[in-house]
């Protein structure tokens, strides 16, 4: 897939509308100007959420009342596919070639990967955010998955507020057991299925590791189920079925549901050693962007395309060789779209990129021809 | 100040309280019902006292009805070896509309949902397991029990709580089927359901 443009509308500070590159996307500038807010447009369009706010609404620029961000996708030669998001008040409408679209319909039009700072809490945060990557990483290959996981989300909702109740009321264990029962019921029947999907989703990543892009270091992941050493793992459903009944009166002291997978983590090791307590800072950085480069290769061999990688703020995350090794992969295969304050990455790449001089939101192309090149350089001293 | 007159007012707040409906759709409605002649807010307002004077819930099947038992726990051609369970009233409306089922009902008036405080005793159940005793129902043994709660979590785990109750029993307990609607094309069928429908496939 290849987003052929995007235009803000009220959106932050941005203005204008912006046509990207087939390869590598530079977006350079100062602080504050909107690099940014470009990115996390091609982000809305592509997941109607926002990397930096729980509320996109927030994003609508101070004053006005609607924000609009429209996007054009190339599927193949000839099918290009128009997007919307307007974001006003508290809602979020989605268009798609014009028309007004369901959330599920619209979200498999633009898929990114992005590698944010927030993204960093999956190699040095809790357990949620790597299971958060799983997961996003199986609704890329599963749609229906999106709603197996909110039913199971809704059904541990449901069970802790009944455990709660009951603890509250004093029901005897007899009775607390006949209540929770139908609800354990969906947790081992949607349990299963999101086990399963995430196991799966975890072989297929593993040969996808590009172990050696980076340096010598060793990464390998493994799913981690809560229920390991308790029984029988292969037979999921029968030991999360047996475990749930066994640990009903510790769910019930608690007052939470304590079995399930999502209380599952995936482990990352670098040489062994678990990537959180152990590994660098420019370790875990490095971990990350092989998971994620990882994430789009399996992207690719089940869609036979390639989805967007997004990289905010790249010079801050990474060394500049590790830089050169990750554009360099990603050359021939994403579209790629990176922010930097710094000129040293324009001198390197601009070759093969497009690069894009943002000031005050509006971001022009500055590097169309080599006379141009010359006096962007030269005046922004690079 | 008001923006309309106290009456106007009164009415436009009533009709919010509606569900699904917001001031416009009120304002609409109040300027309506200004419209109308009085003998036909008369019949509006006589309809609506009617139905709550008249209607009351069957003691057999909480079925709503303006007769007791109501016409499906008293009609004598139906099969009353067979109930099915629904939640809400209107869900009975839409299993009676195929016409291809002929046996009784049992209408809940919920499901369980401990975030909205509703738990068993909330619903109808009570008076569930003695309908399949044979003195209760004239005469006739229950053979099966159909469940058609919604087959969302919380219509899935009704589900599972009424079987618990009624398998020990020794009555058959069947769950409705999950998958395609009909006469639509497989391609307007969103992919949850096609998903439900390839699990559920069978061979002809």
């Amino acid at each position: 897939m290849l987003l052929e443009s995007v235009e803000a509308h009220q959106f932050r500070n941005l203005s204008g509308e912006v046509f990207w590159g087939q390869g590598l996307n530079i977006i350079f500038g100062e602080n504050g100007q909107g690099k940014t807010s470009w990115l996390e447009a091609i982000y809305l369009l592509a997941t109607t959420k926002s990397f930096r706010t729980q509320r996109p609404q927030e994003a609508i620029r101070f004053g006005e009342s609607l924000a609009v961000v429209r996007g054009r996708v190339t599927r193949s030669r000839d099918v290009h596919r128009d997007l919307q998001v307007t974001l006003q008040g508290n809602s979020k409408s989605l268009s798609l070639n014009g028309k007004s679209e369901t959330v599920a319909n619209y979200l498999s039009q633009l898929h990114v990967v992005s590698f944010t700072a927030d993204e960093l809490e999956v190699v040095r945060g809790g357990p949620d955010a790597r299971r958060r990557f799983l997961d996003r990483g199986v609704v890329a290959l599963h749609h229906s998955y999106v709603q197996t996981l909110a039913d199971y989300q809704r059904v541990i909702k449901q069970k802790n507020r009944l455990l709660q109740d009951i603890s509250n009321s004093g029901t005897s264990i007899d009775n607390a057991r006949e209540l929770i029962e139908p609800w354990n019921e969906q947790i081992t029947l949607l349990g299963s299925i999101i086990h399963r999907a995430r196991c799966d989703y975890v072989e297929r990543l593993q040969p996808s590791l590009q172990r050696r892009l980076f340096e010598r270091e060793d990464v390998t992941i493994r799913y981690m189920s809560t229920l390991e050493g308790k029984g029988d793992i292969n037979d999921y459903e029968s030991l999360l079925r047996e475990r749930l009944g066994l640990r009903l009166q510790a769910e019930l002291a608690s007052g939470y549901a304590l079995i399930g997978p999502h209380r599952d983590d995936l482990e990352i090791l670098l040489d062994g050693r678990d990537m959180r307590a152990y590994g660098s800072s420019g370790q875990q950085r490095s971990a990350l962007i092989l998971l994620d480069l990882a994430a789009i290769s399996v992207y690719h061999l089940w869609h036979n395309e390639y989805p967007l990688f997004l990289m905010d703020d790249v010079d801050a995350e990474l060394d500049e060789r590790r830089i050169g090794r990750l554009l360099e992969y990603l050359r021939g295969r994403t579209q790629t779209f990176v922010t930097t304050s710094k000129g040293d990455l324009i001198k390197e790449f601009a070759n093969n990129a497009k690069v894009f001089d943002v000031g005050e939101g509006v971001a022009v192309d500055v590097l169309r021809n080599e006379s141009e090149k010359t006096v962007f350089t030269s005046v922004k001293g690079i | 100040m008001l923006e309309y007159s106290e009456p106007v007012t009164k009415l436009i707040d009533e009709f919010k309280r509606l569900p699904g409906i917001g001031q416009k759709t009120a304002q609409r409605l109040a300027f309506h019902v200004l419209r109308m002649t009085q003998e036909e807010v008369g019949r509006f307002v006589e309809a609506m006292e009617d139905v709550k004077r008249k209607i009351v819930m069957c003691t057999v099947c909480n079925n709503l009805t303006d007769v007791e038992p109501c016409r499906f726990c008293s009609s004598t051609s139906r099969d009353r070896s067979i109930i099915c369970v629904v939640e809400e009233p209107y869900n009975l409306v839409a299993v009676e509309k195929t016409r291809s089922y002929n046996g009784l009902y049992h209408v809940l008036h919920g499901a369980l949902s401990p975030i909205r405080g509703l738990g068993p005793e909330d619903l109808r159940l009570a008076n569930l397991l003695p309908r399949l005793r044979p003195e209760n129902n004239d005469g006739v043994e229950v053979r099966e029990v159909i469940l058609a709660t919604n087959p969302n979590t919380e219509g899935e785990a009704t589900a599972s709580y009424v079987s618990r109750l009624l398998k020990p029993l020794g009555v058959r307990v069947t769950r409705i089927a999950m998958g395609m609607p009909v006469g639509s094309d497989l391609e307007y069928v969103d992919e949850v359901t096609m998903d439900k429908a390839l699990a559920n496939r069978h061979e002809i």
